[in-house]
């Protein structure tokens, strides 16, 4: 029996453990593993929704946050490489050249 | 049999997620992640979205984990495991209690928010399950073309970006 409580549990936790490391890490790669797991609970709840409610239009919404997601993932480790390209510490906290 | 699959893959991926944000070294984290990866698009095929469940191994696991892969390369993050502990302990405790939050008010959400879910809407999911994929490149490809070529367009913004972010020196 499928049931549609578990799934959004199951989204719900991982989604949870994505912003704990958010919070927690400050390796700028583990900081952006974390955010794609939190893309990947909402796609979770999307396609666990979609079973639900016997729509296919969950799964479209999932291909295209896929391709989103894909897209920002180019761009951020781009901007992480030439950020710490010229440094030896990999921590966030120390990346405040753009401050006022 | 199918129940027993979800509960197999769905604890796997709450196992392989815990160690995914916690391990201490880069490139562990990220082969956790693609063990959740793996997880996920399992539990997507069971669900009858067998089109995500691939896409989720070839994008994810594949394109985008090389990507990060190729970025612990680059970067060499060897030389900050000699460092300090990873978080401090008030730290993680308040970062515990604002996911725990976060996880709290979902679940709200889910149990009594305006769209709580009425049990079981359709039996038998008509529209999920065979000739998935047909049915999935109708929505994209007639319902929303529009939007697909915008993704297309973001994307190729993004190579765009990538290779501007490549040339430029920020140091200088």
């Amino acid at each position: 029996m499928f049931q549609v409580e578990q799934v959004l549990v199951l989204a719900l936790a991982l989604f949870a453990t994505g912003v704990f490391g958010v919070l927690v890490r400050r390796d700028p790669v583990v900081l952006f593993i974390s955010i794609e797991m939190m893309f990947n609970a909402v796609n979770l709840a999307l396609v666990g929704l979609a079973r639900h409610e016997g729509l296919v239009l969950g799964h479209a919404l999932v291909l295209f946050v896929v391709a989103v997601a894909a897209a920002e993932v180019a761009v951020g480790l781009g901007i992480i490489i030439a950020l710490f390209r010229a440094r030896t510490d990999m921590d966030v906290d120390r990346i405040d050249e753009l401050k006022g | 049999m199918n129940d027993a699959l979800f509960a197999v893959f769905g604890l796997g991926a709450l196992a392989c997620a815990v160690p995914a944000v916690l391990a201490r070294r880069t490139l562990h984290a990220a082969l956790w992640f693609v063990a959740l990866i793996l997880c996920l698009a399992a539990i997507y095929g069971l669900w009858g979205a067998p089109l995500l469940g691939a896409l989720q191994v070839m994008v994810y696991a594949g394109a985008v984990m090389v990507l990060f892969l190729f970025a612990v390369m680059v970067l060499d993050v060897r030389g900050q495991e000699r460092e300090a502990p990873v978080w401090s302990v008030p730290g993680a405790a308040i970062a515990a209690v604002l996911a725990a939050l976060v996880f709290a008010v979902g679940w709200a959400v889910v149990r009594m928010g305006p769209a709580a879910l009425a049990p079981a809407a359709v039996s038998g999911a008509p529209d999920v399950g065979d000739d998935n994929v047909a049915r999935v490149a109708r929505v994209v490809f007639r319902d929303y073309a529009l939007v697909f070529e915008a993704v297309g367009v973001l994307l190729l913004t993004a190579v765009v970006a990538v290779m501007v972010l490549a040339k430029r020196d920020l140091e200088s």
